[in-house]
């Protein structure tokens, strides 16, 4: 089944780049960091004859050189973005990873006037996709899409980075997990839920072990002092199922995973894991209301490297947002049930990035899973 | 008196623009399906971005149009090649490329076609009529029932290839073993990743897959190349006769159904229902000896089922909003995108949509029989280009499969080992189809066991309290009893019919 999932692809890179440079010019003199944009361009709109065409073929290779030779002013006076930027995703397309970064790069696009694309790297809750991020050039081209995942994998000290190496660039959701049980469970609220674990394990589905999902439901138990007996599954769709069917007896879902079985009254939601209650269903209390502080969500943002030059952090965060507040992306949030005030510019997700850090952490020494 | 919104999706597809995607995306579907390594996944994802420019309804006709249409194509390098195009292609590779080395490429190819449309078209109905109803199957398949489905799954393992029963089971545990490679879902231990990232995810089913069918090929064609030569006549280009297709009526209509229904289970989709479409038209054949050298029924089954997952699979994803493949996820978020729920809401609040993509299927499905038609005579010359061309540019393009799954130089890797092993393996008798059986069930039976036994509080009598799981069991039973109880059975009426 994880198999199948697996056979997961990413081409619109080399499309893209066909795109910018048409095969039929010879601009391999051209240095792709600089300003090779506008040639193609120009060409294209041009009627040419063939011999006016060799002649300006000629033009070009002469420029091409000049532009070469100018190459080390470039950076200085910085025309980025001038190629395609890529945004690295560690799961497969059709997630919510996945479908969140695509939407976001419909209005990006048009902000930044630039071609993007995503590259799935996907495996190993996000190493395989740091790892791949962590050997580009720190430019600002390749843009690595973040979630808790990341933050727990980095929290183990595994994988290729450390927090230090993250800068934030934009967040673009917040989901809070949202504590369920099935219709028919004998709990109405968290404590009823609790109370039953202390008699004997509550069955409790989770995304992997050591993952986010799975960390915040055993702090919780542990703080509630009451015992869970964890299950694992691959992903939020199939703990869905389960929960319906009734193989497991509670578990932490987003608003995305599970809005339609809250309102159809199939779940129950017994309490938010946020600071604050959700709009859409604001008669939930919050655990911090009920007098636990475990919060979690699955927030997703982006960020580059610690080394990407600042002036161009700031033109691609300027230009993610606009593309948040394009009507694409507004529509994707309604569709997902998702809230608007996620998005979020540099420095609130960077503060946030390095909290959700220092939790993650704090969380995994108090399970006695890190020293 | 037409439903609600059958005279608006009918309104909204009759536009030479729509009409026009949908035939673009059947094309391309069968294109991309036929290429090793690009699958219908990879091209509806890259198809979203695009998609969102379009209005809902193009946009959702065009993505269900290349799903449908891609399972096909990969029917086609697996006959002509023994390159399953795509996963779920696998099983029409084990009698389909036998046939197109008897010089029947063009009978299989066409076979194959209308096998297809047939299962494409039952489910397409299925899926219209009773999917609110029918998707409640995914809830009661929690993980016990995956494990006890998986147990029938492998107990077909030593029937699956005409090889020596203990040979094939041997290759069944080399598919299980390779399975164990990742991180482990339960326990969260890595297992034999010797520290590479690339392993945790576990091997990659496409480059073994691309491995063990098309480099084994190739270094056994290499081997005798000289030794014998091969003639086929143009016999290649024939289509199926009516006969054949009477002969294979039974098998179509059980592949469809057991298609759709293994399609309904979130993720399970197409290969396994193949692999059982396959092992289920052996065990009704009345000449199943035939199989694995090239009979027609052994096209037929696999190819109807696993086109009618995908009518199955868009049953839990537009009446649940879980999707029951990876393509499915895609075309999910694809409506996510356009700002529409799938769920139980979609079929009451939007049924010109749910007819829109019904109909946008049913016209893929009837396009692509054209193409597959049109095409066989076409395609099926591939089969009389001479080995030494043939083969070296089949090798390139396993290489660009195998790369561009993820862009990884490790699968490439799995690749050629899984060639070589291949290689090895056939030399010693040893057949692909029980390793990839293994492979693609290893995962599954491992992980829904661990679960289930997490759920059952570590009790095995718990399985017992679950009806679905014990009716794969008494089923795997039954497979793997049923032919030394029949032999036993015949042998003692022999023995009676002496005795008076």
């Amino acid at each position: 089944m994880l198999v199948l999932y697996n056979e997961i692809h990413q081409y619109s890179l080399i499309a893209i780049q066909k795109r910018v440079c048409p095969p039929t010019l010879s601009l391999d003199l051209i240095h792709k960091n600089c300003s090779a944009r506008e040639f193609p361009a120009t060409l294209a709109n041009m009627p040419l004859t063939p011999i006016k065409k060799r002649l300006f073929l000629g033009y070009l290779n002469a420029s091409s050189i000049l532009v070469f030779l100018a190459y080390g002013t470039c950076l200085a006076q910085d025309d980025y973005p001038s190629r395609p930027i890529n945004v690295v995703t560690h799961t497969s397309p059709g997630g919510g990873t996945d479908a969140t970064a695509r939407s976001v790069m419909v209005g990006t696009k048009l902000a930044l006037n630039i071609d993007m694309a995503v590259l799935p790297r996907t495996g190993a809750g996000g190493i395989v996709a740091m790892n791949y991020v962590n050997n580009q050039p720190r430019d600002g081209y390749t843009v690595l899409a973040i979630t808790p995942s990341h933050l727990f994998a980095i929290a183990r000290n595994q994988g290729p980075l450390r927090i230090e190496d993250l800068v934030g660039v934009a967040r673009a959701t917040d989901d809070p997990s949202i504590v369920m049980v099935r219709a028919d469970s004998a709990a109405s609220t968290l404590e009823e839920l609790f109370e039953m674990g202390r008699r004997r394990p509550i069955k409790w589905g989770t995304t992997q072990i050591g993952g986010g999902d799975h960390i915040s439901a055993a702090t919780l138990a542990k703080v509630a002092n009451t015992k869970i007996a964890v299950v694992p599954f691959f992903g939020g769709g199939e703990i869905v199922t389960n929960l319906m069917g009734g193989s497991i007896e509670a578990a932490g879902l987003n608003l995305t995973e599970a809005l339609d079985q809250i309102r159809r009254g199939d779940f129950r939601a017994l309490a938010v894991m946020a600071n604050e209650r959700l709009a859409v269903i604001d008669h939930v209390p919050t655990t911090v209301e009920l007098g636990y502080d475990t919060v979690y969500s699955t927030v997703r943002g982006y960020a580059v490297l610690k080394g990407t030059p600042e002036n161009r952090i700031r033109i691609l965060e300027q230009g993610m947002l606009q593309g948040m507040h394009h009507p694409s992306y507004q529509d994707y949030l309604r569709g997902a049930g998702l809230s608007r005030n996620a998005i979020a510019g540099q420095e609130t997700w960077n503060a946030q990035i390095n909290q959700l850090y220092l939790e993650a952490r704090q969380a995994m020494v108090d399970l006695g899973i890190i020293r | 008196m037409l439903p609600t919104g059958f005279d608006f999706a009918i309104s909204a597809l009759a536009n030479p623009f729509v009409l026009g995607l949908i035939g673009l995306g059947t094309l391309a579907g069968v294109l991309v399906g036929a290429l090793p390594g690009l699958s219908s996944s990879m091209a509806v994802a890259l198809l979203l971005p695009f998609s969102i420019y379009l209005d809902p309804i193009p946009a959702i006709a065009l993505l269900s149009a290349l799903y449908c249409a891609g399972t096909f194509g990969g029917s086609i390098t697996a006959i002509l090649i023994n390159a399953p195009g795509a996963p779920p292609a696998v099983a029409t590779a084990f009698d389909g490329y036998p046939m197109a080395v008897k010089g029947e490429a063009g009978r299989a190819l066409g076979m194959a076609a209308v096998a297809s449309v047939c299962g494409g078209i039952f489910s397409v109905f299925v899926l219209l009529f009773t999917a609110p109803v029918l998707a409640r199957i995914a809830y009661s398949f929690g993980p016990p029932e995956y494990f006890a489905l998986a147990v029938f799954g492998l107990s077909m393992l030593a029937s699956i290839s005409r090889e020596a029963p203990i040979k094939n089971l041997i290759g069944g545990c080399l598919g299980l073993t390779i399975a164990t490679i990742g991180v482990d879902l339960t326990t969260g231990v890595e297992r034999f990743t010797f520290g590479v990232a690339e392993l945790y995810g576990g091997i990659h089913f496409i480059p073994v897959l691309i491995g063990l069918f098309a480099v084994t090929e190739l270094l056994s064609q290499a081997a005798r190349l000289g030794k014998e030569t091969h003639s086929i006549t143009l016999a290649a280009l024939k289509l199926p006769t009516r006969e054949d297709f009477r002969r294979v009526r039974g098998t179509i209509a059980r592949s469809s159904v057991i298609g759709t229904l293994i399609g309904v289970l979130p993720a399970e989709g197409g290969t396994i229902a193949a692999m059982i479409g396959y092992n289920e038209a052996k065990r009704w054949s009345k000449v199943p000896e035939k199989f694995g050298k090239g009979a027609i029924e052994a096209v037929a089954g696999p190819e109807a089922a696993n086109n009618a997952a995908t009518g199955g699979a868009m049953i839990p994803t537009l009446a649940l909003g879980i999707p029951g493949s990876a393509t499915a996820a895609v075309i999910l978020a694809g409506l996510q995108v356009h700002g529409l729920r799938p769920g139980p809401y979609l079929f009451e609040e939007q049924p010109g949509l749910i007819y829109s993509i019904f109909f946008a299927m049913l016209i893929a499905n009837v396009l692509f029989l054209l193409i597959g038609l049109a095409g066989a005579k076409i395609f099926s010359r591939i089969s009389l280009v001479p080995a030494t061309i043939l083969w070296p540019m089949v090798f390139a393009l396993c290489f660009v499969g195998a790369y561009g799954l993820e862009q990884s130089m490790v699968d490439v890797w799995v690749m050629l080992i899984a060639g070589l092993l291949g290689f090895v393996l056939k030399y010693h008798g040893f057949g692909p189809a029980p390793i990839i059986m293994g492979l693609v069930l290893g995962g599954l039976i491992e992980t829904s066991l661990a679960q289930s036994m997490i759920i059952f509080d570590q009790s095995w009598t718990g399985f017992l309290s679950r009806p679905v799981a014990v009716i794969f069991f008494v089923l795997a039973l039954s497979s793997i009893f049923s032919s030394p109880i029949r032999m036993l059975f015949r042998s003692y009426m022999n023995k009676m019919a002496k005795k008076t």
